[in-house]
């Protein structure tokens, strides 16, 4: 990213290593700002004047701050002092955010880097937001995307090759057709023609065996093009879903799950059927359109020069009006979907609303929504119908033209023309006709070219990413005993943000650890670094003495076990659940392992026993049976780390009760690191690991930690306050001096 | 007063929505020109100031809190009208306030187009000047708040408003009717 955008009034870009505008200043007033950054010093300057001048450790630390409306530049001591530097509109927020995240860099290692690694966040073409794009999809060459997404067609060309010879056939046996009719028309229909029934009769055949080996093509056509299509598409679907499981979590947690299942779907059915229904299109109807033209002006140029001249000027009038009726089609739909949306919300709230007496309310919004919908729809309905005959006749002006400069001519009226016979001008129009329907299509390529061309970027995009978690050559399948170390570790998940600063700790292998802090403090990134859903940003973590990154991602993710607080049960059955990390468990270990997890009664009480489907993400379970389920898996897989993140968070405490001991089955003699808000339960833990805005402030066993009375100490003080505030305020409810029922 | 009482009243301490009387606060500026408070004989460091209800009053219901040692947020209470502060404390409550709630203000609309990949690009006069903003998702960051309060929220999170849109030109009012 360049942070080397703007200089000063009267000052040179070269001055500095960093320069960015700003553009609020004092009272939130617009003003011609820039902050610039020497080796030494950064400076503030407003309409080219100096206006501030720091020392870069004239703070501890610098932070972007967003507000609502815009955002600032702070520098830092310590938690209390602050001083806002300069501050800007939204837009430059990366920027700056980026250059806080050098200067601190800085301070904490002495080393000023003079160039920003991350992406620019904007198209520099069209300005529009990049979001997890590396390049822009809408100003990326076409022509590259386009030929990639042709050469997917490779290996069914022999197919695809028969569909496109079918249409041309097809099309040039279209052009026949209007000779025979010129034939029928000039030699039997005018003048009458009762002599000859035979070549009648020949016409009429011919007619006869075109439809019939235009059938035939249809079907030949349709069989290839479907073949084609079909296997196409699976290969896209396929390639992408395969890919998009290979991705990290960086990247795909940039994109929503929303997002990548439309890249899945969505985007690449788009591609299928653009290739194989417009890719073979463009084909057809350009060569036709080519070969029309052609007859047409060998019949009589200056005819198809009235057909075909006024279309550039109308095409660009009906592309305009195209415009205008789309617009109002999308405004009469979003119209339509509010009020589909209020009826949705009503009829979804109608004990709310029964309760809170508030139908008229609701009828009078509905009456609302309903007449507005109405009357958006009327209105497209309107324009559609001014618009469209009117254009379609624009486009069409040109037969009108030929048709009465054409009757001229058989009649004999424009000798400069020549003549035509009646035949002739029957087949000329016919061809005109033919000419409309391929510039009818022409029109719209543009506007569907633009949007797959949008589609095949953003699959291209998965299919050509380079995942930045990937195991290296010379990787290794380790043998995992238990030990974990880190060593000196930063991260964050966005690149100007840090989670965690200056981690180190060892963690013994068979011991259990507890991992505490406020929300934020950067405990759940810590447990994602050890599964190595990221990498680490500066320092190294190491598993018994080797770089995680040298291990190969599935020796590691195959030995760590991990129970969440929101388990995911996927649809299927629960003994295919239970089985899910280790498919070729025998059905015995698969009842030891439900048994150590206190899962085996409840499941031989389902009526399908193991074999009961649990349903879309196990809803036919209690939470309490899922989270078992999660633990049978979890001590099926073996792991010799296991990791629970909050993994009783969510239970009543009975449920927590029989969970802890299926847990402590499960951890027994395995590095264990548990994350948990009820301290209660990491009492145990051999020792605590407390973080505190993401650095590690303490460590120890619990009693050392209290006795220590640090950030362990209030955070369990305070914890202990709102519990029993909490019960005052139950017993307050269930207990009313007056002796009346209390309020829910 | 025993124990059940005293834990009665913790409980509406929390519930109740504590309207401060503006006389008792001091708000002034600190070194870093961060707005701090005095109130009650207790000095609270950079309080945060929100307005509750932003688009429909700017000067009433504001919240005063402050983030304790825990980093736990406390409400101290909330300023009914801030007209009832003293010249002096208004003028520095209204500037930090329209500063964090900085919005231009729409007050002319030259055109709309619509790349039909879900962004539009508007042109407008604000009273920061003008500007052609980008939308992203413009169903949802394009829209009437109420029947008058047009609000937008451009791809960069940059936010405007028009509070009135029948204080628009008939020319902006036409093209704007297309869109919302």
């Amino acid at each position: 990213m360049n942070l080397l955008l703007k200089a000063p009034k009267g000052h040179e870009l070269s001055e500095y290593l960093f320069s960015l505008p700003f553009n609020l200043y004092g009272k939130a007033k617009k003003v011609d700002g820039t902050l610039s950054v020497t080796r030494q010093n950064i400076i503030v300057y407003i309409d080219g004047e100096e206006r501030d001048r720091y020392e870069f450790d004239d703070f501890e630390e610098y932070a972007c701050e967003q507000l609502i409306g815009c955002s600032m530049m702070v520098g830092k001591i310590g938690d209390r002092s602050q001083k806002c530097l300069c501050a800007f509109t939204q837009d430059s927020f990366i920027a700056f955010a980026e250059l806080c995240k050098i200067i601190n860099h800085y301070l904490t290692t002495g080393v000023l880097v003079e160039e920003s690694d991350i992406d620019e966040p904007k198209c520099p073409k069209c300005g529009l937001p990049l979001d997890s794009f590396t390049e822009c999809p809408y100003c990326a060459s076409k022509v590259k995307t386009f030929s990639k997404l042709f050469a997917r067609l490779k290996p069914y060309k022999g197919a695809f090759a028969i569909a496109i010879l079918c249409t041309v056939i097809a099309e040039l046996l279209n052009v026949v057709s209007p000779m025979i009719n010129q034939i029928l028309i000039d030699d039997y229909v005018w003048p009458r023609n009762q002599s000859n029934w035979a070549g009648f009769a020949v016409l009429c055949l011919s007619m006869f065996v075109l439809i019939g080996i235009n059938t035939l093509l249809d079907w030949a056509n349709m069989k290839a093009s479907f073949y084609v299509s079909l296997n196409l598409g699976q290969d896209l679907r396929q390639d992408v879903f395969s890919k998009t499981l290979d991705l990290s979590m960086s990247s795909i947690s940039k994109k929503t799950a929303g997002d990548l299942i439309n890249r899945v779907s969505n985007d690449a059915n788009k591609l299928q059927s653009f290739l194989t229904d417009n890719g073979k299109n463009a084909v057809v109807r350009i060569f036709s359109l080519i070969i029309v033209a052609i007859i047409m002006f060998t019949m009589d140029w200056r005819l198809s020069l009235m057909a075909i001249l006024p279309i550039p000027v109308v095409a660009l009038i009906i592309k305009r009006a195209y415009n205008t009726i789309q617009m109002y089609y999308g405004r009469s739909w979003r119209f339509s979907n509010a009020h589909s949306k209020l009826l949705h919300d009503a009829l979804d709230g109608i004990r709310v609303v029964k309760t809170c007496g508030t139908e008229e309310l609701e009828i009078e919004k509905y009456t609302k929504a309903s007449y507005n919908a109405a009357k958006a729809s009327s209105k497209a309905e309107v324009v559609w119908y001014m618009i469209w005959p009117a254009s379609d006749f624009l486009l069409t002006i040109g037969n009108y033209f030929v048709l009465y400069f054409g009757a001229m001519m058989i009649l004999s009226k424009l000798p400069a023309f020549g003549s035509f016979t009646l035949g002739e001008l029957s087949r000329f129009t016919s061809y005109v006709g033919m000419l409309y329907t391929p510039l009818r299509w022409l029109l719209q390529l543009p506007r569907q070219l633009a949007d797959v061309s949008v589609s095949a970027s953003k699959v291209f995009e998965i299919l050509e990413e380079n995942t930045d978690v990937r195991d290296t050559e010379d990787c290794v399948d380790l043998d995992i005993k238990g030990d974990i170390e880190f060593d000196n570790v930063y991260f964050g998940y966005k690149v100007y943000n840090p989670v965690l600063k200056d981690i180190n700790i060892k963690l013994e292998q068979g011991k259990m650890y507890g991992i505490v802090g406020h929300s934020g403090a950067g405990k759940s990134t810590m447990i994602n670094l050890i599964l190595r859903l990221y990498d680490v940003t500066q320092g190294k973590i190491t598993i018994d003495g080797v770089d995680i990154r040298k291990i190969s991602q599935e020796s590691l993710r195959s030995q760590v076990g991990v129970v969440l607080q929101e388990t995911y049960l996927f649809e299927g059955t629960v003994l295919e659940n239970i089985t899910y990390a280790k498919p070729d468990a025998t059905f015995e270990e698969v009842v030891q392992a439900a048994k150590i997890a206190h899962c085996h009664e409840f499941i031989t009480k389902l009526p399908d026993g193991y074999n009961t489907r649990v349903g879309n993400k196990g809803h036919t379970l209690s939470g309490g049976e899922r989270q078992r389920v999660a633990i049978a898996r979890a001590i099926l897989h073996n792991p010799k780390i296991i990791i629970l993140d909050e993994a009783t968070a969510s239970l009543d405490t009975e449920t927590e009760r029989q969970i802890q001991e299926g847990l402590a089955e499960l951890c027994r003699g395995r590095t264990t690191i548990a994350i948990a808000h009820r301290l209660s339960t990491l009492s145990n833990a051999d020792s605590l690991i407390v973080l505190d805005k993401g650095r590690l402030v303490e460590t120890g066993p619990h009693d050392k930690l209290m006795r220590h009375k640090g950030v362990y100490y209030e955070l369990v003080m305070a914890q202990r306050k709102t519990t029993k505030m909490r019960e005052a305020n139950i017993d307050a409810k269930e207990d009313p001096k007056d002796g009346a029922p209390a309020m829910a | 007063m025993d124990k059940e009482e005293i834990l009665m009243e913790e409980k509406f301490e929390i519930d109740r929505l504590e309207i401060l009387d503006c006389s008792k606060l001091e708000f002034y500026k600190d070194s870093g020109n961060f707005i701090s408070l005095k109130y009650n004989g207790e000095d609270y460091f950079n309080v945060r100031l929100t307005r509750l209800v932003p688009f429909f009053s700017k000067t009433t219901y504001i919240s005063v809190a402050y983030d304790n040692k825990e980093n736990e947020f406390v409400e101290l209470g909330v300023i009914k009208d801030m007209k009832e502060l003293s010249e002096e404390q208004y003028k520095m409550i209204d500037e930090y306030l329209e500063y964090k709630y900085y919005m231009p203000e729409i007050t002319k609309i030259y055109s709309i187009k619509d790349n039909n990949r879900g962004f539009i690009f508007v042109d407008i006069d604000t009273t920061s000047g003008r500007k052609t903003i980008c939308i992203r998702d413009w169903y949802s960051n394009f829209r009437m708040l109420t029947e008058h309060l047009l609000y937008a929220v451009d791809v960069d999170g940059n936010k405007y408003c028009c509070n009135d849109i029948d204080t628009l030109d008939k020319k902006s009012l036409a093209i704007l009717e297309i869109f919302v």
